[in-house]
């Protein structure tokens, strides 16, 4: 039965996500790229097939990881929502002070749409590329937000300010203002996954790379910059995450956009190779 | 930075918080008493506490009251903070761990005053479960409990009466308010939903459904039905009312009086021998009832369920290990005579009023608990059974075998719990003079928030919302015709509960303080929207002595302030009175 309401939701996001990524790739892609990629997608999906079959596995792993993790933080997790609390008490409550009804539309609307759409956006346009580097490296950067955010969420067990302060953050709280959001995100996660914003450790992934790529989509970038921000406040905004998981969802971002840096196409696995083959050269030798 | 709350109507004045000094960072511990390493001031013993409770998606009344009694203590100088844990892990921290300062939740009760008995006697001071999790010892009081449980009639009434206001006074527990329990109903596919407390257990039986309605769409906001349906399990669930569906007990509570349910019939002697009273019930089964794996239910099964639920290894380990549930309700039960297949004596050591509790536990097969202890035994090295927590009595118990009038179908884990109709239940017989069940099939589907639950209910996405519906969610119930609003008075009731074991609240100076630092009256007002009762006995009004009659204010242990705003001072003073003692920074000492 939670299926009526979720199909509903889930639906309505579909559509409006749908309409949202025709828009984008008329207005930044352009016709010249999708002729070509029209022509070379093959190649490109070979070449990225590694980096694809990565991502796959971390969201099954994540799947899997949401009916076990609980079992498991229990018993290697942290209570750590009285440290959050402490460290910085009401802080998400200066948020309130600016809350309007279209604020909160606004933020509801970028919380859950804009969010989609902006993870989803990027892959369609890097795909357009003819390189296919940058591609790959934003599905590396998006696995290691995952696992690294998937370990955090073992070790961290708290509670964002929603389900601590929950007078205070009446007027916003996203589930109190549209209950049927709550079916969604139940699907993906879980009430003690804060610790790092996930939310915005992607979104800032997105954001990263919208600037470096900016020679190639100049005008995603200031967009992909607006929608990062805004979802990095709605989280605040809404009552779900506290200023330390956003921080610390920043950090994320950082750290895995320049791992993807290192891991694809680069000196380690380069440097793995070589070492490997001169050990393998070495044996031949001796054999 | 320390976490002084600053909303606007949250009862103490920032200023007043930060002339308290509260600073100081903390780092938590779990539960007990932190000794705050001030990094301002290392010479300090400050005294901090921490109140455990649940998140606002387990209960957002408890979160509030906690926050409220949080930045009181920070007000008079106690550096608090608050312990967040999930419904089942609060139960485990609080009833098996005793890991705690204090903390806030709501308390099933029972329909009798005998459950005190349980909850209070200091035998059970050192039991996990939901016997004494207080840890409270009091020799006076243990001989009022006794006493009320030998006695009958109005001398009972007055011993309870006694009992209560030496409870007001001690304070083991300090009891707020009783919520009114409020759900919504959809009439058009059910009818007769007003008939019955929707927790008990003929709540689901008088329901009429419409032509060609099979099954019954519940919501509950808790996911721990669909995680486990253990019986003895202390941390699963406050009230049974599931429990109560797949089991039967020999008798059930139906408006505060025993009806018969699996017993027929059953008949009490009392031997009044004024301190001694004993007593038996002579009861009689139904003729041919069957568990729902097909085995006849006898009187041999009875008999284990109350030997089991006295000791869950059955004498295979040195110590008993009694089950973390039921504990008060068994302990009037002194030794069962089975006296044929449908025939057996149970010999009481109290009074019919305090013993008929014991008649409501859930019946239990005797081979297949049998066959899990003894295979837990064989294949167990050295076997320790440690009591309220051991495999047996924490394992999930899917699917359940019990004899109730409906059994396991499926669930998915945080998803559903789906039963179905037990067709050969008794009440399904047509010289069973009760209510029969109408549905084939109850599902209970998970949805975490109230204000969605209410949603689906006026979408015909569900039928009834059986999980208590939260305050602040209530005007969100639609003017719809098919949409009923039931409410009902609960006699479970909200309260903060204090470790005696250890500093500071072992003193009941200290708990008598604390309690004075909750406006019940504005509580009720506030946090509950005006839809709870304040009160200063645990108990149901008709136990209520006139000493502990509320008559707007607490009449022994009254709010230091007035309208929720705390009097900072006067609260100061009285700690100070009561020997406690202030830094120059007016932060209290440990």
């Amino acid at each position: 039965m939670d299926a009526d309401v979720l199909t509903q939701v889930l639906t309505q996001v579909v559509v409006v996500v749908s309409a949202l990524l025709l828009t984008s790739i008329v207005v930044f892609v352009g016709r010249e790229r999708l002729v070509a990629t029209a022509r070379e997608w093959r190649s490109r999906v070979r070449a990225s097939a590694p980096a694809l079959a990565g991502l796959a596995a971390v969201l099954w792993l994540n799947r899997v990881m949401r009916q076990a993790g609980p079992g498991i933080s229990e018993f290697i997790g942290l209570h750590m929502t009285e440290v959050f609390y402490d460290i910085e008490g009401e802080f998400v409550l200066v948020f309130q002070s600016i809350a309007t009804e279209q604020l909160t539309a606004y933020f509801s609307f970028i919380y859950v749409y804009g969010y989609a759409f902006l993870l989803i956006f990027p892959g369609l346009a890097y795909f357009a590329l003819s390189e296919t580097r940058t591609f790959r490296r934003l599905l590396t950067a998006y696995s290691l937000n995952y696992v690294l955010g998937l370990v955090f969420y073992l070790l961290i067990i708290a509670y964002g300010p929603r389900n601590v302060m929950p007078e205070e953050l009446t007027v916003t709280m996203l589930y109190d203002n549209s209950p049927e959001y709550q079916h969604l995100t139940r699907e993906v996660n879980r009430n003690t996954n804060v610790f790092p914003s996930l939310h915005t450790s992607l979104s800032a992934t997105v954001g990263i790379f919208a600037y470096k790529t900016r020679s190639s989509y100049p005008k995603w970038f200031p967009v992909a910059a607006l929608l990062a921000v805004s979802v990095a406040i709605s989280t605040m905004y809404l009552g779900i995450h506290w200023g330390i998981d956003v921080v610390a969802g920043l950090a994320l971002a950082v750290s895995c956009v320049w791992l993807s840096d290192r891991l694809v196409d680069r000196r380690p696995t380069a440097a793995v190779r070589r070492y490997l083959d001169r050990r393998l050269g070495d044996r031949d030798e001796r054999d | 930075m320390n976490s002084e709350s600053t909303g606007p109507d949250d009862g103490v004045s920032r200023r007043t918080v930060l002339a308290a000094g509260a600073t100081g960072l903390v780092l938590p511990t779990s539960g007990c008493v932190n000794r705050a390493e001030s990094t301002v001031n290392q010479d300090t013993d400050r005294l901090a506490l921490s109140i455990t409770t649940v998140p606002a998606d387990g209960d957002r009344e408890a979160v509030r009251i906690a926050r409220e009694l949080e930045a009181n203590l920070e007000a008079v100088g106690v550096n608090t903070s608050i312990d967040m844990r999930s419904r089942s892990e609060f139960l485990e921290t609080v009833l098996l761990g005793g890991e705690f300062d204090l903390y806030v939740g709501r308390h099933p009760a029972d329909f009798d005053p005998d459950f005190l008995y349980e909850t209070l006697h200091s035998t059970y001071a050192n039991e996990a479960g939901w016997q004494n999790p207080f840890g409270f010892a009091n020799i006076p009081f243990d001989n009022h409990l006794e006493a009320q449980r030998r006695a009958s009639g109005e001398r009972r009434q007055e011993i309870v009466a006694e009992l209560l206001e030496s409870l007001a006074e001690e304070k083991p527990f300090e009891p707020l308010c009783f919520p009114v329990e409020h759900r919504v109903a959809r009439t058009d596919r059910f009818e007769e939903w007003n008939h019955d407390h929707p927790e008990s257990r003929h709540g689901y039986l008088g329901l009429e459904p419409a032509e060609d309605v099979d099954r019954l769409r519940v919501l509950v906001t808790d996911s721990r039905i669909s995680r486990n349906l253990n019986p003895l399990s202390a941390t699963l669930r406050e009230r049974g009312s599931t429990i109560d569906l797949l089991y039967d007990s020999l008798a059930t509570e139906h408006d505060g009086e025993l009806v018969p349910w699996l017993a027929e019939d059953w008949e009490w002697t009392t031997v009044d021998g004024g301190d001694d009273t004993v007593g038996h019930v002579t009861v009689t089964l139904r003729e041919d009832c069957r568990f729902h794996n097909g085995e006849p239910l006898t009187a041999a099964d009875v008999a284990f369920t109350y030997q089991f639920l006295e000791d869950t290894s059955l004498g295979h380990a040195e110590f008993a290990s009694p089950a973390p549930r039921y504990r008060g309700h068994v302990s009037t039960i002194e030794n069962v005579v089975v006296e044929g297949d449908r025939e057996l004596r149970l010999e009481t050591s109290a009074g019919d009023e305090a013993a008929r509790r014991a008649l409501t536990v859930p019946i239990l097969p005797e081979n297949w608990w049998r066959a899990e202890v003894e295979s837990r035994v064989e294949s167990a090295m050295s076997f320790t059974p440690t009591q309220g927590r051991w495999g047996l009595v924490t394992m999930d118990n899917v699917p359940p075998i019990g004899s109730g009038p409906f059994r396991f179908e499926s669930r998915s884990e945080r998803e559903h719990l789906t039963l179905e109709r037990y067709e050969d239940h008794f009440t399904r017989r047509e010289d069973v003079d009760l209510p029969e069940v109408g549905v084939e099939r109850l599902q209970f589907g998970i949805d975490p928030g109230s204000a969605s639950s209410i949603k689906r209910v006026a979408n015909d996405g569900a039928d009834f919302t059986a999980s208590m519906l939260e305050a602040h969610a209530l005007d969100t119930i639609p003017d719809d015709p098919d949409v009923e609003h039931l409410t009902s008075p609960s006699r479970t009731f909200y309260y903060v509960g204090f470790n005696t074991r250890i500093e500071p609240f072992s003193n009941p100076h200290a708990r008598r303080i604390v309690s004075r630092l909750l406006d019940k009256s504005w509580i009720a007002d506030e946090i509950f929207a005006g839809q709870a009762t304040p009160t200063a006995a645990p108990v149901l009004e008709e136990w209520v002595p006139d000493k502990l009659a509320w008559d707007g204010v607490d009449p022994v242990a009254p709010f230091f302030g007035d309208d929720g705003e705390l009097d900072v001072e006067t609260a100061r003073d009285a700690l100070e009175d009561a020997g406690y003692q202030y830094d120059e920074q007016g932060r209290l000492r440990l």
